[in-house]
């Protein structure tokens, strides 16, 4: 819910949203409640797209991977890539082209070096925990990147980070969240835009 | 459920996209389900190019083309929704057509006049009104019926709440046109046809209709459908239909071709291939699809099925952009679909529960 409020503090009034796995569409059934934007969810698994249309919201099949293009000179003010940067093929590639369909995205990231990753690992385990929350059988992630990890990266790119947030694993803002991300942040969340 | 048909005259002149006018006309139409007080859970249901006004339920033995879909705790459920399906002017079940007589008692033939899907949609508009019906829970159809659904959500968009474009497209392409050429060519050739005059010379053109049609199915069914199905197996001495058969696909497709020749009009057939291909919603819109879709307030949704070579899921995709470009609220939803671009026809996997929760917003 911390997260949801502080994606909607980015999200201006009216605002012409895709939610790139968008899942079973709360997220922008609460934006579009809240903020009266015009929603657009993109969802692979047709479980989840029968979830959205129950909730009045309209809904694309496509596999992020490969579709982000199709979705060019459509005019969004805001993509939202929330918990699947880290599935993604080539998640370089795949923000770049979402700021090329969107004029900013939100993007979260799960921290792979939170001290709690760190300990699982010295401890010679992959690590389980709040915001990576599967087995390493049963995951889809196949990216994991390090918040100092994905800042390099938007740098890499020529992104310009608007917004950051780094919360805690009670998905709030603690002092050492904040202070330290790259150990303290289990999750960082970014507004991105073009240079 | 038994069903049956109603005959509505209408007396009012008909203009029409081409110019020409139809002195009344008449719409054969089937009914299922009771209009509420309120008025208010109408759903149209149109049909594809060679279908009719019999979409559900038992008719004189047969079923209705989209039974699987409409009847009690159905998808449309007839419990629920008042539903309206009816033959197309042109077709040759019952509505005005070629093989209907003019105002003078003659057969219209190949003079009936030329007719479009936005003709179609007027003409519905007047039956609607005669229905005492001013919205449309759901406008929904597949194919030729998907793109006439979306004319409808494009010329009357306050009577529009819902819309389902099922296995259709914007319009045909060059090679839907050019089959449709081929079709009509056949037709046209066969020595029964009398430039469409065929019935004052007392013979039908059937050879030529069961051609047109048996190239016709092949473009309903996809490649892989009819490996799965008739793959190379030869067809059993007994049962084949002429001796220069060979494979089950023959026999399956003269079969079929035979069983259409005898019950549809090789004249409807042109003009019906006609409208498809005139088919083209933005024509009155600088030809910009974008355009022509801001007119639209109905929530659409958008169904594909990938196995469709004839509106392939690219072809739905396109009107998904074209209606997001405009902010319509639009989704889209593709299928692997067994049966090719006749996968419309059966409700299999999440497709059926895909349009009942877009109707009914809940699953």
């Amino acid at each position: 819910m911390i997260l949801e409020a502080l994606i909607q503090n980015w999200v201006p009034q009216y605002a012409k949203v895709i939610d790139l796995g968008c899942g079973d569409g709360t997220l922008l059934e609460s934006l579009h409640q809240l903020k009266s934007i015009n929603p657009y969810g993109v969802e692979i698994d047709q479980k989840k797209i029968l979830s959205c249309l129950s909730k009045n919201i309209p809904v694309i099949q496509a596999d992020i991977d490969e579709s982000i293009r199709d979705f060019e000179g459509l005019d969004f003010d805001i993509a939202i890539l929330a918990s699947s940067i880290q599935c993604l093929r080539h998640p370089d590639k795949a923000l770049s082209n979402i700021l090329s369909i969107a004029k900013k995205c939100i993007v979260t990231v799960p921290n792979f070096a939170h001290w709690q990753c760190r300990l699982q690992l010295s401890q010679g385990k992959m690590p389980v925990t709040k915001d990576l929350p599967a087995p390493w059988y049963a995951t889809d992630n196949i990216h994991l990147c390090t918040i100092k990890d994905f800042e390099m990266l938007c740098i890499k790119l020529g992104l310009q980070i608007d917004q950051k947030k780094y919360l805690g694993t009670a998905s709030s803002e603690t002092f050492l969240s904040t202070r330290f991300p790259n150990l303290f942040a289990s999750l960082g969340v970014y507004l991105i835009g073009s240079k | 459920m038994q069903t049956s048909n109603k005959l509505y005259k209408f007396k009012e002149e008909l203009p029409l996209t081409s110019g020409q006018t139809l002195d009344g006309f008449e719409l054969m139409v089937e009914c299922y389900g009771n209009l509420n007080q309120e008025k208010n859970n109408a759903i149209l249901l149109n049909h594809a190019f060679s279908g009719s006004h019999h979409a559900a339920g038992e008719h004189n033995g047969t079923l209705g083309w989209w039974d699987d879909f409409v009847g009690p705790n159905k998808i449309l459920d007839t419990n629920k929704f008042f539903i309206v399906s009816a033959n197309n002017i042109g077709s040759c079940f019952g509505s005005s057509g070629p093989i209907s007589l003019d105002k003078n008692g003659k057969r219209y033939n190949a003079d009936f006049p030329e007719i479009s899907v936005k003709d179609w949609v007027q003409a519905q508009k007047l039956l609607a009104d005669k229905l005492k019906i001013q919205t449309w829970k759901l406008v929904v159809g597949g194919s030729l019926g998907g793109m006439q659904s979306l004319q409808w959500a494009i010329d009357f968009p306050d009577m529009v709440e819902k819309v389902a474009i099922i296995a259709a497209a914007a319009t045909v392409d060059s090679q839907n046109i050019a089959l449709n050429e081929v079709e009509r060519e056949v037709i046209r050739k066969d020595s029964y046809f009398y430039n469409g005059n065929y019935y004052e010379h007392g013979k039908v053109p059937t050879k030529g209709l069961k051609a047109a049609r048996m190239l016709g199915h092949i473009t309903y069914l996809s490649a892989q459908n009819m490996e799965q199905r008739f793959g190379r197996k030869l067809q059993d001495q007994q049962t084949k239909l002429d001796d220069t058969i060979n494979f089950e696909v023959e026999n399956y497709l003269q079969y079929q071709g035979g069983k259409f020749a005898d019950v549809f009009d090789a004249n409807s057939y042109i003009l019906l291939t006609k409208v498809m291909d005139g088919f083209d919603p933005s024509a009155e819109y600088d030809n910009n699809l974008v355009k022509t879709f801001k007119n639209i307030s109905a929530e659409m949704l958008i169904i594909s099925f990938a196995s469709d070579w004839m509106f392939p899921p690219a072809r739905g995709k396109e009107m998904l952009k074209a209606a997001i470009k405009a902010n319509k609220k639009c989704s889209f939803v593709e299928f692997e679909g067994a049966y090719g671009h006749d996968s419309f026809l059966y409700a299999e996997d999440n497709y059926p529960d895909t349009i009942s929760t877009f109707l009914e917003g809940k699953l």
